[in-house]
Order: structure tokens, then C-alpha cells, then sequence
């Protein structure tokens, strides 16, 4: 019995081997790692050097720093990354209206739907740079915006370099390319409802707005909890669209709080300094999706 | 009487339906152009040669369609070699990432041993448990392996691009899903048949989890092929850069021709959208079905 046990095992680990090694290097490691990473001084070249608190307490503007303060980059950059947030209600609720909008036999409407789902194949590199030349000064975005009324036509200037709006619009750029990405998800959740509740309610002279409330949207909510989950989880951490659109400029307005991370281990090299921030942000990010959990009811559907 | 009646509302609701379809058109265009638009504006871009990049109106037909672009583009960065270098990281990273969640599956699905569930669930936690300093770490952990040494070359930085996209989580748990669905009488009969574990899986379980493979497939082609950051933060030789990353640096570079970039723009996103349209249904596929656990 203990040999054929032992021969089970070992064709299942061997299966899982490569899978597991590489998970282990590259997934499981860094959460170790990275933990021990944020109590050190490390610049790669020399060992990691024990500082306890010390990275915190520079963070925080503690102990040694106490005079100095907290670290103004730091705290500026979640202040952007938690107003990220916002993103997240909207593009709910805006894919959600999407989804509900192509999920109807119409012609031509699977091709609305894969034109929806362009912006989310494509890499942030060609995101980034559209949408820059999108926001040009004399672009397309100002075009609109002066036809409105909404800028000066004689004097536009560009979105992406005004600091009070700079933010918002790399924001707006998110939710172009992620809408379509949630749409999907929203109308597999719009199909695994049970039409038949739907056609009941409407049988019994339900409103339309009173289906939506009281059966579309409770037996959407699994799919609420993880779409706002993940959204939640990739606006704190937002980077790429930062990276490539406005490298955290103008005068530091989009500057979010993994740009920090970044900019202190790729451009000073403190590593352990960068660990640090980078815990603090997964904590914060961990509140976040708590709030989101309880917001969503756990997801139950009933 | 009551027949004109009802004829007339029947008119009345027919002519509410086609208001009603007109605005849910109206809107969906609304959408389509504000999705599509920056696409068209990119390839009129790169296509034109002369007049103003940016006018008032935007124009949305190039006045006098060239190709001078393109080959300014090619030029000015390798960039048939980073064409190469993606193919490259692509071809490797999709294939042994398939094969190594397809490897990794089959006993989380089909056997039982100890420790099963708690390695599928340790692997499952990984995609939502906040791991901000992971891109830090990873790094060091590249260095440390040496994988950046100038005399491991082309293939040392190669493998430390891709070595990190191999173990996908979605992947492990697509497959998981189209393993449970295969019947245990078919891998009970083989098994009695002689056949090893090994030879199960590649003639019993990939060939009837096909259509999962190949969403898979697609959906970590597309990451990859898309994937920029990682590259151009361990790369240290810029020749090796794949299509994304070579984007950015040429931006970077000759920010003031746009035409030239919008051009490698276009370069770099037709193969997605080939792909896309071609494989559209796997690709839904793939993605609905990474979520519904």
C-alpha cells in the first residue's frame, strides 16, 4: 500500500515539478523575500543589512525621522494611487451598462462587441502613445473639448500637462482600455442568469427598472465582487499607463505610489527602502479589498 | 371597432421599438467610435506623409497614402530584429507555459494525494494576495541567478524574460477545469491497458481538452506578445528587445516623429488584432472561463 502511495506521489509531484519550481522562484519567493526585503538595506551588490523598523519609520516620518517628517513622495503618490479608486465605481457601472447594452439579438451586434474589446489586446506601450497623441495640444481630445466650449480654442493646452487634471486624464484612459474587459465578464454573468425569473417578473407587470434592481443586478453580483476585486487590487497598484503616458509628471500629479516603488529600486537602488513602501502599499491594497468584499455582500446572490 | 383600436396601438408599439433601436444604435456607435478612433487615427497617421500630424479637423482618410513611414520606421530601430526577438520570447513562452500548466494539471485534477488542495489553493492565492515588492524581488532573483552575466548572452536574458510568465495561475486552473470534465472510465481503461501516467496525458487528456489549450494559447500570446515593463527593466541589451518595449524606446527617442512612431505602432499591434479577430472565440473563451471559478 505505502509503495503504491509513494509511487502516486511521486508521478504527481513529478507532473507539478516545473510548474511548482518556477511558482516558487517567481510567486511564492518574492512574498518571502520581499517581507524580509522591507526590514534591510539592500542595494543588490552588498548583502541585505538588518535595520528593523528603520524603512517604515522613514516612511512614516518615525524614530530617526521624526524631524524630517514622512516621506512626501511616498505619501503623494498613494494619496494618486487611492484616488485611483475611483476608477473603479465608474467602470462598473459604465460595463455593466455595456454589457446590458450588447447583450440583445441585434445585427451587426457581435461586431459592436469585438470593437469594444479592441483597446484590451493592446499593449499599454501602444495605449500609452495613442492616447498621448489623443491629448495633444492640437490633437483630437481638444478638438472636441473647444467645439464644446469646454477650452479656449485659441489657446488649447494639453490635458496631460495641466497638474489638476493630468491625473484624471490617464484615469480616463484606463477605463478606455479596460471597459471592454469587464463587459465580457459582465455579459457571461448577464447569460448565467435564469431568463425565465426575468420573464416572470415582467409577466407579473414589473417595470423594467424593478427587473433590473431586484433580479439582474443581485444575480450579477458574483461577478460585481471579482470585477471590482480585481479593478480595486489594479488601480492601487496602477503603473504602466503612469510609465508610459506621463512618467509621473506633470510637476509630480500622477505620480502613484508603485511609481515610488519603482523610481526607489530601478533609479536610487534602495531596494529594502522600495520592499518597505511596496508592503505598505499591499496592506493598503488588502483594506481595500476587504471594504470591497463587504460593500458586495461577499458576492452572495441571493 | 376594437380592431382599429388595437391596430393602432400595435402601431404605436412598433414605432416605440424602432425609436428605441435607433437610440440603442445611436449609442452604440457613440461607443465604437470613441473605442476605435485612436486606432484610426494612429494607422491614417502613419500612412500620410505631408500636412499637418495634428489639423483641425482631425481627418480620417490619409491624404496621400505612403509607405514612407514604414520604412523610415525600419530605419531607425531594428526593427525586424525586434520582430524576430518577440517571436522569439513569444513562441517559447507560449509553448512551455502550455506545457507546463497542462503537466501541472493532471494530477491536481485527476488524482488524489496528499497535499493536493492545499497546493492547488496556495496556487490559486497567488493571483489575488498583494505582492507589491514582487517586481523587485524578481529581479534580484535574476541577478542572482546570473542570469544578466554578460557571458550567458542573448539566451541568459532571454530566459530571464520569459522564465517568470511561465507558471500562469489561469492557465493551471483552465486546464484544472477541462481535466475534471474528462471522464475517469477513459483514464480507468487506459490505465488497465497497460498505459504509464505519461502516456495518459498526451493521448487521453490533451487531445480532449484541445479547444482549452488553444484559448489559453492565445490569451498568454497576447500577454506576452503586449508585455513592455519587465523586458525593459532587465534587458540590458537593447538589441534584444521585444516589439513592445523597442515601441517604447523609439518614442523615447524620435518623440517629435510621430509618423515614424505612429507607424511602429501599427507594426506592433497587427498581429494581435490578427490573432483577435482569427481566434476571437477562444479568446472569450479563455477569458470567461479564467473568472468563473
Amino acid at each position: 500500500m505505502n509503495a503504491r502511495l509513494l509511487r502516486t506521489l511521486a508521478i504527481a509531484y513529478g507532473f507539478m515539478l516545473p510548474m511548482l519550481a518556477l511558482k516558487a522562484v517567481y510567486a511564492f519567493w518574492p512574498i518571502l523575500f520581499g517581507t524580509y526585503l522591507a526590514f534591510t538595506e539592500y542595494n543588490i551588490i552588498s548583502p541585505p543589512k538588518w535595520v528593523g523598523l528603520r524603512n517604515f519609520e522613514e516612511l512614516f516620518g518615525l524614530g530617526a525621522f521624526a524631524a524630517r517628517g514622512p516621506d512626501r513622495d511616498f505619501w503623494y503618490g498613494l494619496t494618486n494611487s487611492i484616488k485611483y479608486v475611483l476608477v473603479v465605481p465608474v467602470i462598473q457601472i459604465l460595463s455593466i451598462g455595456l454589457a446590458m447594452l450588447v447583450n440583445r439579438q441585434l445585427p451587426a451586434i457581435g461586431l459592436f462587441r469585438t470593437a469594444y474589446y479592441v483597446p484590451v489586446v493592446t499593449s499599454f506601450a501602444v495605449v500609452g502613445l495613442m492616447w498621448n497623441w489623443m491629448y495633444n495640444q492640437y490633437g483630437p481630445v481638444n478638438f472636441i473639448l473647444t467645439r464644446l466650449g469646454l477650452m479656449d480654442a485659441g489657446n488649447p493646452t494639453n490635458l496631460l500637462s495641466n497638474p489638476a487634471i493630468a491625473l484624471y486624464a490617464v484615469m480616463f484612459v484606463t477605463l478606455w482600455k479596460g471597459l471592454g474587459y469587464y463587459m465580457v465578464l459582465y455579459l457571461a454573468g448577464l447569460q448565467s442568469i435564469d431568463k425565465s425569473l426575468e420573464e416572470a417578473a415582467v409577466i407579473d407587470g414589473a417595470s423594467r427598472w424593478q427587473v433590473f434592481w431586484n433580479i439582474t443586478l443581485p444575480g450579477l453580483r458574483p461577478t460585481i465582487l471579482v470585477c471590482s476585486l480585481l479593478s480595486t487590487i489594479s488601480a492601487i497598484k496602477v503603473f504602466e499607463e503612469i510609465f508610459v503616458m506621463t512618467a509621473g509628471g506633470p510637476a509630480g500629479s500622477t505620480y502613484t505610489a508603485m511609481y515610488f516603488v519603482y523610481a526607489q529600486a530601478f533609479q536610487d537602488f534602495r531596494y529594502g527602502y522600495a520592499a518597505a513602501a511596496g508592503l505598505v502599499i499591499a496592506v493598503v491594497s488588502l483594506i481595500f479589498g476587504v471594504i470591497n468584499f463587504r460593500l458586495t455582500r461577499g458576492g452572495n446572490s441571493s | 371597432m376594437p380592431d382599429l383600436e388595437l391596430r393602432r396601438i400595435r402601431a404605436r408599439k412598433r414605432l416605440r421599438v424602432l425609436l428605441e433601436r435607433v437610440l440603442i444604435y445611436a449609442l452604440l456607435l457613440l461607443i465604437l467610435v470613441i473605442s476605435v478612433y485612436p486606432f484610426v487615427w494612429t494607422f491614417v497617421t502613419s500612412l500620410e506623409t505631408s500636412g499637418g500630424i495634428f489639423e483641425f479637423p482631425p481627418s480620417l482618410v490619409p491624404e496621400n497614402p505612403s509607405l514612407r513611414n514604414y520604412r523610415e520606421v525600419f530605419s531607425l530601430v531594428p526593427v525586424a530584429r525586434q520582430v524576430l526577438n518577440s517571436l522569439i520570447i513569444c513562441v517559447l513562452g507560449v509553448g512551455l507555459s502550455v506545457a507546463f500548466c497542462a503537466l501541472a494539471a493532471y494530477p491536481l485534477a485527476k488524482m488524489s494525494f496528499p497535499g493536493r488542495n492545499f497546493i492547488f489553493y496556495a496556487i490559486l492565492a497567488t493571483l489575488v494576495l498583494p505582492n507589491e515588492a514582487g517586481l523587485i524581488v524578481n529581479y534580484v532573483t535574476t541577478v542572482k541567478l546570473g542570469l544578466l552575466r554578460p557571458e550567458t548572452g542573448a539566451v541568459g536574458q532571454f530566459a530571464a524574460i520569459i522564465l517568470p510568465a511561465l507558471p500562469s495561475t489561469v492557465g493551471l486552473f483552465l486546464l484544472r477545469q477541462a481535466y475534471l470534465a474528462v471522464p475517469l472510465e477513459l483514464i480507468e481503461a487506459a490505465r488497465i491497458d497497460g498505459a504509464g501516467e505519461l502516456t495518459i496525458w498526451r493521448r487521453v487528456m490533451l487531445p480532449l481538452t484541445m479547444p482549452t489549450i488553444a484559448a489559453f494559447s492565445i490569451l498568454q500570446f497576447v500577454a506576452i506578445w503586449n508585455s513592455f515593463l519587465w523586458a525593459v527593466i532587465v534587458l540590458r541589451d537593447r538589441e534584444l528587445y521585444p516589439l513592445a518595449a523597442g515601441l517604447l524606446d523609439l518614442a523615447g527617442a524620435f518623440a517629435t516623429n510621430t509618423r515614424a512612431v505612429s507607424a511602429g505602432a501599427v507594426i506592433q499591434i497587427i498581429p494581435i488584432l490578427i490573432i483577435f479577430f482569427v481566434f476571437q472565440r477562444y479568446f472569450m473563451r479563455g477569458l470567461e472561463g479564467a473568472v468563473k471559478g
